[in-house]
């Protein structure tokens, strides 16, 4: 084989984005947060799909996206975002429009729109999201949204969300511009301005800001803090309406856990209404009990702080055994993770070393510098951190990085399953909760289901290579290795990396012993089986 | 019905350039690129990668504020040129969206200019062809991004330039072209019946096994298979062209008539008794060789099918919805087993189709007066089922939320099949796949109505421990 400079076989302008940690604490060089590269299938979406995961799962308002049908199409309920009332952002509203909107424009027709559904739906909120052809026919949305607003007496909010202008981290932005449209000065408090609050006298309130309620993990979480005395006013935007998050600011804290997405609307209430904020994780025992901590080192109350080591000294008991069961079992694998946002890419290495598991790949599709400063600083050497990755450079990573199981969402799903590795969906289609004290059971159970399945041991064997006629003879492996060599040679595609010691000794001739099996077969049939016979 | 004159709500179609990918991903060694913003390629690569469940690699030109300014000539060659240098493919499908073509960008020419810069020939062997295709998201429907990359397709491997008349070497085949995309399993059962009953026929696209391919060792860049581009350019030699689909227009068998004198001929897709006859019929006209035997037997299989079914099936109301010539062909089937569609629809925009399913109610059922709707959403749809009360709904996955909600089976078919596996094998072609449609569209039926399951009666106390005792005894 050739020898191949840099970490992966890629484009030239993609190598600054893949670094490999070679000492610890050493800070490596890696660029981030550009446009993606044109042809190199980046697994990013665009700004329109930044702003959408972020807003949609506000339940109750109408998610109108100003644009043809496509957009609005494949982006349906695609979230697992669950409600505990309303589910009207489970349904996709469009403008739909045509060649005459884009040569007449589509002012006339997205005004339109909107007073048939708020006649419909009467919604307290309408988000209108502008998708690419607006922003080339100039489309003014601000007005539209203006003067439906001022009829229907409602917010009616214009998301700047152009796929083109900008990458999804731009998307993201937009929706937090739109979210803080909605979040309403607080009433004067009497107390507070006598005295500073004090969790001893009012009842301490706070937001729990980048929660998305995926498969309903926000609902394992605000119950921790109301144990603790902690109202949670909002959760943005998993399980929000617009009338909870009209009462954010009321807020003592903010709590942000996706930073990618809301670190900008937790600055902008810090610098607009004074409620500072905190970086914390609900995923793995260790990030939870660090938000738990340092919610309470926040207010400072020393019952506070009581409360919340009562509670995890339970938690943790109650699902440790679980916990050490499955870490058992798969303690010493390899995982790869390749996250949309930094954030859980961050928690997840906690949670894998929380189960014995070395974080072997990882990558972020929206990571910015600190981001990836502070993934470097919490992996080990030779771990190989990569910026906006392609589909290409996963799949040469993972067989290169020998990993065992990746975590990612559901276009990285296929890749891996294709290469024989297990997988694990923490995107937003999953239907099962991963925050929480719970949630880390099940996401320890998931890993374990996957990792453990009998279906790899018969991948990896992938074809069937008769060899029942002396069940002991060893030579059958030289053959492989022989064949697995010629075949590279010839196709100079990119081959599994045969770990050799996980090929069962027993192969599978030996277990269908007794059964007429004619060896030579497969080999007159075609050339190509031949090839893939390793 | 709920008045709306301005609004989609739930999409029943999808957009062109996902009909383009579709066809695209059926040719061999082919690349999909969509000009325009990365987004647009993303989200169809996830669509299509939940329903197939593999991988599906489609590139973008990643056009960014500046190319949507200036234009997006410099996106896209070099978006052409990373595809090239990373997954060296035979052919590269360029597919615009609604940004390349609102900022007016002249695809054929940019593609022109690269190809002269990149020293890339006309030579459909040696070099690398580039297949533009127009398929801007606001017009029409993926069926017809569908449609128009497969006539791109055929006219650019026809086309051979500087030849005034193109020289013919007739090779006997048949060629084969869908109006609309086909699962591949549907796509393998006709393949398997050409096999043995054309000498040679070139089916277009096959993704047979580029959208459902057997675990290998290795992972290829490009999935393997799908027509071959030696076939593709021989299909002007071709001794006819079958087109699958009658209510849409098929713009390649039409080109290859109109430009090549191939003869054309169109049947409905094969779903059903009747259509799968015609379309047998229509190969023996065409081939004049008899049906094998293999083929009257599996006829003969159905029509036993059929009957043991018929009293479970008789005049259940069913609502059909989908592309135009998949509802066209099913509704027949659901007519011939004498089911009653009270409502038959479509997303995409068609005249024609109303007409043609008012035909077959016409010539099989003149009793029933199904609502016919073209261009509908599934709000309409939901509507529309309110008013028409079926007792099961047919079509693909995203009519959970109907069937749900009205507590009715849905029996999942079609593209997008997200919630349930299995999409890329449902066979609903030729008499094999009317036989397995029949059975889940019966079982479908006889599990909502199905009252034995249920333990109506505990046993007799006595009995029971007695029993209990014995089994316990057993298994010991």
């Amino acid at each position: 084989m050739k020898e191949k400079i840099g970490i992966v076989d890629t484009l030239e302008e993609r190598k600054p984005y893949i670094a490999r940690k070679q000492e610890k604490g050493q800070e490596i060089p890696l660029a981030c947060d550009n446009n993606s590269l044109a042809g190199a299938i980046s697994q990013r979406a665009c700004v329109y799909s930044g702003a959408r995961v972020v807003l949609n799962p506000v339940t109750d308002a109408i998610h109108l996206v100003h644009g043809p049908i496509g957009c609005a199409g494949y982006t349906w309920d695609i979230r697992g975002a669950k409600s505990s009332g309303i589910e009207t952002n489970r349904t996709s509203f469009s403008t739909d429009m045509k060649e005459l909107d884009v040569v007449f424009g589509g002012e006339k027709k997205l005004s339109n729109a909107i007073d048939e559904l708020v006649g419909l739906y009467h919604p307290p909120v309408v988000f209108v999201y502008s998708t690419c052809i607006v922003g080339i026919i100039g489309d003014d949305l601000e007005s539209v949204c203006k003067t439906a607003s001022q009829k229907h007496n409602i917010p009616v909010i214009p998301v700047k969300s152009e796929g083109f202008k900008g990458n999804k981290s731009d998307g993201y932005k937009a929706a937090c511009d739109a979210l803080k449209k909605l979040i309403k000065k607080p009433p004067e408090d009497p107390i507070a301005k006598k005295a500073p609050r004090s969790p001893e006298t009012i009842k301490p309130k706070i937001n729990i800001l980048g929660d998305f309620n995926v498969a309903g993990d926000v609902w394992l979480i605000k119950p921790l803090f109301e144990q603790m005395g902690i109202e949670v006013i909002v959760s943005m935007t998993g399980d929000s309406t617009a009338k909870t998050i009209s009462r954010a600011a009321e807020a003592d804290l903010n709590l942000v856990q996706c930073s990618g997405s809301m670190t900008y609307l937790a600055k902008w209430m810090q610098t607009e209404y004074g409620i500072p904020y905190l970086n914390a994780s609900f995923f793995g025992i260790e990030d939870i009990s660090l938000a738990l901590r340092k919610t309470a080192d926040y207010f400072g109350s020393e019952k506070m702080k009581q409360q919340a080591e009562q509670i995890l000294e339970t938690e943790i008991n109650r699902i440790m055994p679980e916990i050490s069961r499955v870490r058992e079992r798969v303690k010493g694998k390899k995982a790869a993770i390749y996250m949309g946002g930094p954030a859980k890419a961050l928690t997840l290495i906690k949670g894998f070393a929380e189960l014995g598991m070395e974080v072997v790949i990882i990558g972020t599709q929206t990571g910015k510098k600190e981001d990836y400063e502070q993934i470097s600083y919490s992996v080990r050497d030779g771990t190989v951190i990569v910026d906006d990755a392609n589909p290409l450079e996963l799949a040469e990573l993972l067989v290169k990085q020998k990993a065992d199981l990746m975590v990612a969402g559901v276009k990285e799903r296929f890749i891996a399953y294709k290469l024989g590795i297990a997988f694990c969906d923490f995107n937003h289609d999953r239907v099962v909760e991963f925050e929480g004290f719970d949630g880390f059971v099940n996401f320890v159970q998931e890993v374990d289901a996957s990792i453990s399945s009998p279906v790899w041991k018969a991948v990896r064997q992938r074809a069937l290579i008769p060899e029942a006629v002396e069940p002991e003879n060893k030579s059958g492996k030289i053959e492989k290795a022989a064949v697995a060599a010629e075949s590279e040679k010839k196709s100079g595609r990119m081959e599994k990396a045969v770990v050799k010691e996980m090929i069962p000794e027993e192969n599978h001739a030996t277990e269908c012993k007794g059964i007429l099996l004619k060896p030579k077969f497969l080999h007159q049939k075609s050339e190509a089986a031949v090839e893939s016979q390793v | 019905m709920t008045k709306r004159n301005y609004t989609t709500v739930n999409p029943c179609v999808m957009c062109q350039p996902m009909g383009s990918a579709l066809a695209f991903k059926g040719i061999e060694n082919t690349m999909v690129l969509y000009h325009g913003s990365q987004g647009c390629s993303t989200y169809m690569r996830l669509h299509l990668a939940h329903h197939f469940r593999e991988p599906v690699d489609i590139a973008s030109s990643s056009l960014s504020e500046k190319g949507a300014v200036y234009g997006g000539r410099e996106n896209l060659k070099k978006g052409l040129r990373n595809v090239i240098n990373r997954y060296n493919p035979k052919v590269i499908g360029v597919a615009t969206t609604c940004l390349a073509e609102t900022i007016g960008d002249d695809v054929p020419a940019i593609i022109r200019e690269f190809k002269e810069e990149e020293g890339i020939g006309d030579d459909l062997e040696k070099d690398i062809i580039i297949v533009p295709v127009s398929t801007p998201s606001y017009g029409e429907s993926h069926v017809s991004g569908y449609i128009k990359a497969l006539d791109a397709i055929v006219r650019t491997f026809a086309e051979k330039p500087g030849d005034e008349i193109a020289e013919k070497f007739p090779n006997e085949k048949l060629n084969v072209i869908p109006v609309e995309s086909l699962s591949p399993a549907d796509v393998r059962e006709l393949k398997e019946i050409f096999e043995v009953m054309a000498g040679g026929y070139i089916f277009l696209p096959d993704i047979s096994e580029t959208f459902d391919a057997p675990l290998r060792e290795d992972l290829p860049k490009i999935a393997q298979g799908g027509t071959p581009l030696s076939e593709i350019a021989d299909m002007p030699n071709s001794q006819a062209s079958l087109g699958l689909g009658i209510v849409s227009k098929n713009l390649a068998v039409n080109y290859l008539e109109e430009s090549h004198d191939v003869p054309g001929y169109s049947v409905p897709i094969p779903i059903g008794l009747s259509n799968t006859d015609s379309f047998f019929t229509e190969l023996v006209k065409i081939l004049g060789c008899p049906i094998p035997v293999k083929y009257l037997q599996e006829r003969g299989r159905l029509l036993d099918a059929m009957v043991d079914v018929h009293k479970y099936l008789y005049g259940v109301k069913a609502a059909i919805y989908g592309d135009p010539d998949f509802v066209f062909s099913l509704t027949t089937f659901m007519l011939e087993l004498g089911m009653n569609p009270v409502l038959v629809a479509t997303g995409s925009k068609s005249r024609d189709f109303e007409v043609k399913v008012r035909q077959i109610v016409e010539k099989i059922n003149p009793e029933f007066e199904p609502v016919i709707l073209n261009g509908i959403d599934f709000d309409t749809l939901n509507d529309a089922v309110s008013q028409c009360n079926p007792e099961i709904l047919i079509g693909n996955s995203n009519g959970r939320y109907i069937a749900k909600a009205r507590n009715i089976p849905l029996v999942r078919v079609g593209l997008p099949i997200h919630d349930r596996v299995g999409a890329q094998r449902i066979l609903t072609v030729g008499y094999r796949g009317a036989m397995e449609f029949l059975d889940r569209i019966t079982n479908a039926i006889l599990e909502a109505t199905d009252t034995f399951t249920a333990p109506v009666q505990a046993e007799p106390i006595a009995y029971a421990e007695k029993g209990n005792e014995e089994c316990v005894e057993g298994m010991r």
